[in-house]
């Protein structure tokens, strides 16, 4: 892609995902959280394929759809008032917390800015798919393996952590009370 | 035109929003959304990286799978956390959620 | 890809939907008029758009555009002819199904937005379907690119000069036709969107110009699933005598034709059955489905 085309892709998906990314936390709508960070996490992947990253790019706009669809799904099972209609006030060290985050962007943003990076002007062009694909079968194997491995310890434990009765397969209380409410 | 001080503006910025989310809110599912964004930015710094310092590395391509696969991982065992807490004290508000013994 | 490429892709969208509702209307039994479908379209043009009393305007309004998006950017990623294709990645394929990913966020949106219970149930069946059926839907992706080596789907329709894939991997055209059935909204799989079901499902409340919308990114989606299938499985332009486009016209359609006469011949099942189908039947038989085709690749493309 040519440096127009990178600033004319980049600029406007950039600007989109951090906007879209801030009012993942400033809606009441649990959807439209959900659906937010979908887009943003989308638009990502579209910088990738801005920055020459194709494979990565499209990977990553593949993923996200269906990582963040279940996302709503547990914001909707799991929020009082899934459709912000009830005006539930759901931040906490507000002040404090914007200004630690605004904070910190500001330092690593003066940091990326003031760092004399190496070889900063060199154009964009990424690895292609078959460079990747030689690199996790040969090289990088045994860290695709263990990767691997960790996402079936992750599908095991989380099953085990989330089955009704929980790790200790306790029965659960049937009549809507928590196990701490019946045991004090 | 962009250059690797943009890219990497652009990530400190989202990262920033990542934060503010994992600090801010009161619901475990949004501090999961938080960390999402986090780990999203930590990539956006990777391409960065790749695609202006060093072009010819596949290892930074691999870097960024498995930050994806991380980014599964971390949500599969946030939403098991949640459902086992929610089973437990019927709420998914971390300022309820303040003991350890179960 | 040249100046002119977008325009290209829109006109074998629209083309090709029209073509699709033409065979709609010959597989329900009808004489195939463009004249009603002309009318049909005028109609919904014409109409007010009405809203719902209580809806998410911005998911409401977002829901048709998506499902739009994702239907052309689907077409797009497909190779008609050596020379003309849309969106020519080496990871095509990909782009192929994450574009297909973005079908249930639209769906999802249609339903949450119109605000009414049974249309809120049709979109989350939709989510739980797609939960399932991406899956094998990437998986046999990967078995179909291995003999080609290659994620780029004019390599894959390039390897099948002599024999077409459907041949070597029937099991994988076995579990694709499921998913690709389920992602386009087509029957027995459309369960979140049917007319007798739910009430309509999550599309029901649609008016106007977006209903003309939801219905032509409708078609549009059964033309890109067609033609990917086609490219994927039935060897894309390779064919004796006719011109490439041709072929490549011929199978999308016969693909189609295939898919909605099977689609009203069938009868529609629970979503929990699907549900079966797709986690205990399909992802399983994808696992293997790749296994075979590495098998294969090795035995006979090397």
């Amino acid at each position: 892609m040519s440096q127009l085309g990178t600033a004319l892709v980049f600029w406007p998906a950039a600007i989109l995902m951090l906007v879209w990314g801030l009012y993942v936390f400033r809606t009441a709508s649990m959807a439209r959280a959900g659906l937010l960070l979908l887009g943003a996490l989308g638009l990502e992947g579209l910088l990738f394929l801005a920055l020459a990253s194709e494979f990565l790019g499209v990977l990553m706009v593949l993923m996200m759809s269906g990582e963040m669809i279940i996302m709503v799904f547990f914001m909707v099972m799991f929020m009082p008032d899934p459709g912000g209609l009830m005006g539930m006030d759901m931040v906490h060290d507000k002040r404090r917390s914007a200004a630690l985050a605004a904070g910190l962007g500001v330092a690593l943003a003066v940091v990326a800015v003031i760092t004399d990076w190496p070889g900063a002007v060199v154009s964009p062009d990424a690895p292609d798919v078959r460079a990747i694909g030689y690199e996790v079968m040969g090289r990088s194997m045994f860290s695709f393996l263990f990767a691997a491995i960790t996402i079936l310890f992750a599908m095991v434990g989380g099953i085990l952590l989330a089955k009704e009765g929980g790790r200790l397969g306790l029965p659960e209380p049937t009549d809507g009370t928590s196990r701490r409410d019946e045991r004090t | 035109m962009i250059s690797l001080p943009v890219v990497l503006v652009v990530a400190a910025l989202m990262f920033a929003v990542g934060l503010y989310g994992v600090l801010g809110q009161t619901n475990a599912i949004m501090v999961i959304m938080g960390v999402e964004l986090m780990l999203g930015a930590a990539m956006l710094n990777v391409v960065g990286f790749l695609a202006f310092a060093h072009p010819d590395a596949t290892s930074g391509s691999f870097l960024v799978l498995i930050t994806m696969t991380l980014m599964a991982v971390e949500a599969a065992v946030g939403f098991a956390l949640v459902v086992a807490a929610f089973r437990h004290s019927r709420t998914a508000e971390i300022d309820d959620l303040t003991e350890l013994e179960g | 890809m040249s100046a002119a490429t977008p325009f290209a892709i829109l006109l074998v969208a629209l083309a090709g939907a029209g073509a699709i509702a033409l065979l709609e209307q010959a597989v329900a039994g009808l004489r195939p008029a463009p004249a009603a479908i002309g009318a049909s379209i005028a109609r919904r043009l014409r109409e007010p758009l009405t809203l719902p009393s209580s809806y998410d305007a911005w998911l409401y309004h977002g829901a048709p555009l998506l499902l739009a998006l994702a239907a052309v950017a689907a077409l797009a990623t497909v190779p008609w002819a050596p020379g003309f294709r849309g969106i020519d990645l080496a990871s095509g394929t990909i782009l192929f199904a994450a574009a297909l990913a973005y079908v249930t966020p639209a769906v999802f949106m249609a339903g949450w937005g119109a605000g009414r219970p049974l249309a809120v149930v049709g979109g989350f069946r939709f989510v739980a379907l797609m939960l399932g059926f991406a899956m094998p839907l990437a998986m046999v992706i990967t078995a179909v690119a291995a003999p080609a080596e290659s994620l780029r789907p004019t390599d894959i329709v390039a390897v099948q000069s002599s024999v077409p894939m459907a041949l070597v991997q029937p099991y994988s055209l076995a579990l694709w036709l499921p998913a690709v059935m389920a992602v386009a909204l087509l029957p027995p799989f459309d369960t979140a969107t049917a007319p007798d079901e739910l009430g309509g499902g999550a599309f029901a409340r649609y008016t106007g110009p977006e209903a003309a919308i939801v219905a032509l990114a409708r078609r549009i989606l059964v033309l890109a699933v067609s033609g990917m299938t086609a490219a994927l499985f039935l060897g894309g332009w390779h064919g004796p005598l006719l011109p490439d486009a041709v072929w490549m016209a011929v199978k999308t359609l016969a693909v189609a034709a295939g898919l909605l006469w099977v689609g009203r011949r069938l009868p529609r099942f629970e979503t929990d059955r699907l549900l079966i189908l797709a986690w205990k039947v399909a992802i399983p038989g994808a696992i293997a489905a790749i296994v075979l085709a590495a098998l294969t690749t090795l035995l006979f493309y090397r």
